[in-house]
């Protein structure tokens, strides 16, 4: 590491302060990057279990329906890319361009382990009017 | 350099301050707690995988597979070919499984297609089509798919 010499013959020192700087730097970069990932799922969300599910592929390119379930309101809303949705005709067009980009694009659904199966019956049916066939659901597995 | 820097540094010159390392650990600790805090919010997912079904054009022969329909009530009874199997509060259905495993292992020794449609009631909870999906992936049945509605 270079040191703060001035060329002057005294011994040069370790300079504290850009390596506090460069840490901190990192420190932001995570902060950021992570925040990101953790944001793309919705922890309002109790995903049922399932004990024999697979490990879940991060690798694909795939877009996340968050299915949301107020029990005491008996409602339920879409989440899809930090928007709420009360329908999910917006988010067919979105969808069918996400998958005529990438052929190999698929949804996973995260749904709350209550909330009725025509509200995830819905989600898939916008998959297939979006033209995409693979479908994911997401699951504890514990 | 200005020159009161330069007499400052020539009159610390005397004391040997040495690498700090007490201000190091402590960032390197805030950085830690930091990151271990945001990885137990992180909560480990995993996936259950279907195709929903879709039209092919073909020529060939087609082998019609072996078809068979679970359905989910409103109260979550799980039923196979309108067959009730194990209770609405069993999350393990454990008949289902070994009935499941049977017709797999027949569809295998036959060589035909073993493919499972799932028919939900509307009012059904979501976390019995789970529990028919890990049951499902337990007896290594790939090809699932689902009745789906027109509208939405």
């Amino acid at each position: 590491m270079a040191g703060g010499g001035s060329g002057d013959g005294e011994e040069p020192e370790f300079q504290i302060a850009p390596m506090i700087d460069v840490l901190l730097v990192l420190l932001i970069f995570f902060m950021s990057s992570i925040t990101k990932q953790v944001a793309r799922v919705d922890k309002s969300i109790t995903l049922p279990v399932a004990h024999n599910a697979s490990k879940r592929d991060n690798a694909r390119d795939e877009s996340i329906i968050n299915v949301r379930w107020d029990q005491a309101k008996k409602h339920a809303a879409f989440v899809f890319e930090d928007k709420t949705y009360e329908r999910l005709d917006p988010i067919v067009p979105v969808l069918a361009q996400l998958q005529s980009a990438t052929k190999k694009h698929r949804l996973v659904i995260r749904g709350d382990r209550l909330v009725p199966a025509e509200q995830i019956s819905l989600a898939m049916a916008a998959a297939a009017s979006a033209g995409i066939a693979d479908i994911t659901f997401a699951a504890s597995p514990r | 350099m200005s020159r009161h820097h330069r007499r400052r540094h020539s009159a610390e010159a005397g004391s040997d301050l040495g690498f700090q390392i007490a201000p190091m650990i402590d960032v390197v600790f805030v950085v830690l707690v930091f990151f271990m805090s945001l990885t137990a919010a992180i909560k480990v997912e995993a996936e259950l995988n279907t195709k929903l079904p879709g039209s092919a054009t073909t020529s060939a022969a087609v082998d019609f597979p072996d078809e068979q329909t679970i359905g989910i009530d409103a109260a979550g009874q799980v039923l196979l070919n309108d067959a009730p199997f194990d209770g609405p509060d069993d999350s393990e259905l454990p008949s289902l499984t070994d009935t499941l495993k049977r017709l797999k292992e027949n569809a295998v020794n036959a060589r035909t297609t073993l493919l499972v449609t799932i028919s939900s009631d509307p009012k059904a909870p979501y976390f019995r089509t789970i529990d028919v999906l890990n049951v499902l992936a337990a007896a290594a049945i790939d090809n699932v798919t689902f009745t789906v509605d027109d509208g939405f």
